[in-house]
């Protein structure tokens, strides 16, 4: 059988492939081809999407474009939602590639937060880890990184290198032998209508009748009976969060 | 007693055999069809070739 450590590969490992379209509403000087792409499931729309710009940039004039921003069938997509989750949200019944249309107006501010910047990125990824780490260790490994070891762990998600960022996320993941494991576990559950909540969830026990809901984390669904614990060591994202969707079971 | 030591050796083959599976699953699914595509982020090469 695999091993555990497996499972990180798998997940920092995961991608989504998709293809970009620009919207119909916007103006060009010649014709946008579609863009493709295999997008990683735990990093950030905004952090991921520079050839996406470039490349829709080609054929626009500069005074018609805003700022960049993702939709699908309708739904614009939360950059600060990792990439797999808004995946698994909206769209982990269809048909890849992943199709996502493309905005460089009418910017949704009610809906999405402003990017302009990786940097804006960085504060709500590091923002993120440090809350995870106040529930799992009450700060304390956070805050006896230094500098240079929080510079690593978002190096490590922005340039995709696996080991760079294991080596200093390994910290975050430790507990005390005589500890079952860590004090809360960080987790995010996402509904389809756009909301998450770290409050609980009662799920209705589908023995019997039939599946109305499916709880899927990273694309798959783990069974109800795997540990916490286990879950938060291995299924989290790169934040240190858990992010668990809840989605309407397929109908068939 | 705990959660994680009150599950039986059994049960625990079968989750952890379940997640294993599926994850596989998920690659050929999402992955192994589409390895032609282009990688969003580029692995870096610091040396590069050019003529001066």
């Amino acid at each position: 059988m695999a091993d555990d450590k497996d499972v990180l590969r798998d997940v920092w490992f995961g991608r989504i492939p998709a293809c970009f379209t620009l919207n119909q509403d916007e103006e060009t000087e010649r014709e946008a081809e579609p863009y493709y792409l295999l997008l990683p499931r735990v990093s950030y729309l905004t952090l991921v999407t520079d050839k996406v710009k470039k490349h829709f940039l080609r054929v626009m004039r500069a005074e018609d474009v805003g700022e960049m921003w993702f939709e699908y069938e309708g739904t614009p997509l939360k950059w600060h939602y990792p990439i797999g989750v808004l995946f698994d949200l909206h769209a982990s019944n269809s048909i890849l590639p992943w199709s996502i249309t493309v905005h460089f107006k009418n910017f949704p501010g009610q809906d999405l937060l402003h990017c302009m910047s990786s940097s804006v990125v960085e504060a709500h990824f590091m923002s993120s880890i440090k809350e995870a780490d106040a529930l799992k260790h009450k700060s304390q490994v956070v805050n006896d990184m230094q500098k240079k070891d929080h510079k690593q762990l978002w190096m490590g998600l922005q340039n995709d290198k696996f080991e760079q960022f294991w080596a200093m996320n390994r910290k975050l993941m430790e507990y005390p032998t005589e500890e079952a494991g860590f004090r809360y576990i960080p987790f995010r559950i996402y509904q389809v209508n756009g909301t998450h909540t770290s409050t609980p969830l009662i799920l209705e026990s589908s023995q019997g009748t039939e599946k109305r809901y499916q709880v899927v984390i990273h694309g798959i669904e783990p069974l109800m009976e795997t540990p916490l614990q286990w879950l938060s060591e291995h299924l989290s994202h790169p934040d240190n969060f858990l992010h668990i969707c809840v989605v309407p079971a397929p109908s068939d | 007693q705990s959660l994680s030591l009150s599950v039986t050796a059994a049960q625990m083959a079968t989750w952890r055999r379940q997640i294993f599976e599926q994850l596989s699953e998920r690659t050929k699914r999402e992955v192994d069809e589409f390895r032609h595509y282009e990688q969003a982020i580029e692995q870096c090469v610091w040396v590069k070739k050019g003529t001066m």
